[in-house]
């Protein structure tokens, strides 16, 4: 069995690069801050070496800490949905267009990425602001004053634009990827396009939809730029109070825990979400 | 048909004769100077300023060269800290506040300063600076008003406590401690004494204090009436007046918390001779005087007095107030214990 060796041997060779890639930059970090987690901090020492859980305890018996992450759910989950009832249709529309500006309208939904959010962010901040264009236009117009600025609302907004064309852009290719033919054969017999969308695609679609928002759910779960200026420092979001805890505390102890705790929740509530809908659409 | 796509009067030849000439430059090493030294510090104006006050004008010309490492403050320290037990550090001259600097120094991470040294250290103002710290810039902290809505200007740090500025007192988040500070001036009497300042500050919060997330997004508040007094750098004060805020400063009776930044060299840094000199070049009266013009920072020295409209803005009242530098050895460990009490008891509510 020559051959197979050799395929093994060569397949190890062009994945060895990448693995070792994978181990140092991803891995080690992540040991690292692991091993950090469960040192004691100290204001003037910084971190003693230890083993400690204290890090971890103090998060989950302190109140403060819960409604951090509850927050930072929130604004994920509520950041999902809005951008699965926007992007849905939009990235629909998108996959099933025939017309020659095709390609310019997906252009335009990738053009807000070759901006960094935090620069997107400033956009936000100068159309929240008071005296800024809202408010003048609502001034002008109705009045009356719009002041967006550090509150949730201009959170969830601003997460929002951020998080859209990532959801657009992954649900376009799930479309994509779906033979317009089944469609027309259940509109053949008899399907409304709704019923036809619903019975056919829908399921169809379902895994790449669940990706996308878990992509989204994710994005959310770690946003920083966006809570902290449009936010304000009342808004509290777990990625935002890490910083805080590593630049303001120097607590690497703590902050290295909370980093855990934030990446162990998202996993948990995506596997969550990943295993409850296809068996909700099974039954 | 073409059999070339150039053109008969462009020969591949000429063409890479051509390329090669103009790629000429790049191969040909630059210039270079006689050190190099790496300068931990901020961004933006700062390190701008950096270069064109003490840099070009005066490192140049001693064969220094800095390679700038940008970053915030405490990330800086902390690079400081994982890299105590190297022989050779990442940094040879360090930007600090004075605060951060004395924590380095009590962890005997930084290398003495002596005017041996550093020769320039001899005309820095008495009480700036440390055994182990250059300041660089100054300024107190005073309060800060809307000329145009705030008639009788405010003279004490309580004044923001009354209920007619209720809803219309603020300040950025990143000065929490040196608000507090000021806090327990003026509740006590004493700088360090925080009990009494979050009993200040609770009441100020109740009373809808407005906190803003950077410097920079404090000073817009005042021109669209959402802000009529707050807490302040003077150097701000004058920053925000050149760009046509309506602010003005008021010098608290109880005395003004002084923000000192300035430099410091680890001890391990790879090139201490040119760290020497670079700090040396930063008390030098001009680049003192740089920094004041553009940024609104006192000088730190005795021979670079100010002149013209910087002299106006910047000029301390008579009789001159109270300065008051924190007690270092207080703050530097009381800071965790208050960062994570603002945290949740002015911040979340």
């Amino acid at each position: 069995m020559a051959k197979p060796r050799s395929t093994t041997a060569a397949a190890s060779i062009f994945l060895g690069p990448a693995t070792c890639v994978v181990l140092i930059m991803l891995v080690s970090p992540l040991a690292l801050l692991a091993r950090y987690s469960l040192d004691k901090f100290d204001p003037s020492e910084l971190m003693i070496e230890a083993v400690t859980s204290a890090n971890y305890a103090r998060f989950f018996t302190e109140a403060f800490y819960y409604q951090v992450m509850r927050t930072t759910i929130g604004v994920a989950a509520l950041v999902t949905f809005l951008c699965l009832l926007l992007g849905l249709p939009l990235a629909y529309r998108l996959a099933r267009t025939t017309s020659r500006w095709k390609s310019a309208w997906m252009l335009l939904v990738i053009l807000p990425l070759f901006i960094g959010s935090t620069i997107r962010t400033v956009g936000w901040m100068i159309l929240f602001a008071k005296s800024g264009m809202m408010d003048t236009l609502a001034a002008t117009f109705f009045r009356s004053h719009v002041d967006l600025m550090y509150t949730p609302a201009a959170v969830v907004i601003g997460t929002l634009s951020v998080n859209l064309p990532f959801m657009v852009i992954t649900l376009q290719s799930v479309f994509e990827g779906i033979d317009t033919r089944l469609e027309e054969a259940a509109q053949g017999l008899g399907a409304t396009p709704g019923r036809a969308f619903w019975r056919v695609i829908w399921p169809l679609s379902l895994p790449g939809i669940g990706i996308a928002a878990i992509l989204s759910f994710i994005l959310g779960m770690n946003a920083y730029a966006t809570p902290v200026l449009l936010g304000g420092p009342r808004f509290q979001m777990m990625a935002p109070l890490l910083f805080w805890e590593f630049n303001t505390n120097s607590n690497w102890p703590f902050s290295a825990a909370l980093a855990f705790i934030l990446m162990a929740t998202t996993l948990l509530l995506t596997t969550l979400a990943n295993s409850i809908i296809p068996l909700r659409y099974r039954a | 048909m073409r059999d070339n796509i150039l053109s008969p009067r462009l020969k591949r030849r000429t063409v890479l004769a051509g390329a090669g000439l103009l790629a000429a430059p790049s191969l040909i090493r630059p210039a270079m100077a006689d050190e190099q030294i790496i300068l931990g510090t901020w961004g933006g104006d700062y390190q701008r300023l950096q270069m064109e006050n003490i840099e070009m004008p005066l490192v140049r010309k001693l064969g220094i060269e800095t390679v700038p490492d940008i970053g915030d403050e405490l990330p800086r320290a902390a690079k400081i800290r994982a890299s105590r037990r190297l022989p050779r550090g990442q940094m040879d001259v360090a930007c600090v506040q004075a605060v951060q600097a004395y924590a380095l120094a009590e962890e005997g991470l930084l290398e003495e300063l002596t005017p041996d040294k550093v020769p320039n250290l001899a005309h820095v103002q008495a009480g700036l600076s440390t055994p182990t710290f250059v300041p660089h810039i100054w300024s107190p902290q005073i309060i800060s008003y809307n000329p145009e809505r705030v008639k009788e200007p405010p003279t004490s740090f309580g004044d923001l406590l009354d209920a007619k500025y209720n809803g219309k007192v603020g300040f950025p988040d990143p000065n929490f401690f040196y608000v507090m500070m000021a806090a327990g001036l003026f509740g006590s009497g004493s700088a360090s004494d925080f009990d009494k300042a979050k009993e200040i500050a609770l009441k100020l919060n109740s009373n809808g204090l407005r906190l803003y997330p950077s410097t920079d997004a404090g000073g817009p508040p005042f021109k669209t009436g959402e802000l009529d007094v707050g807490v302040m750098w003077l150097a701000r004060i004058a920053m925000w007046q050149n760009a046509g805020i309506p602010v003005a400063a008021a010098f608290p009776k109880e005395g003004c918390i002084l923000y000192v930044s300035g430099m410091c060299v680890p001890k391990n840094a790879p090139n201490k001779a040119a760290a020497f000199k670079y700090l040396n070049a930063m008390l030098d009266p001009s680049a003192q005087l740089g920094f004041a013009q553009n940024m609104g920072y006192l000088p730190t020295v005795t021979n670079a007095p100010l002149t013209g409209k910087v002299a106006q803005q910047l000029a301390l009242p008579s009789p001159a107030p109270k300065l008051v530098v924190p007690d270092f050895a207080v703050t530097s460990k009381a800071l965790p214990d208050i960062a994570d009490w603002w945290k949740k008891s002015i911040q979340h509510t």
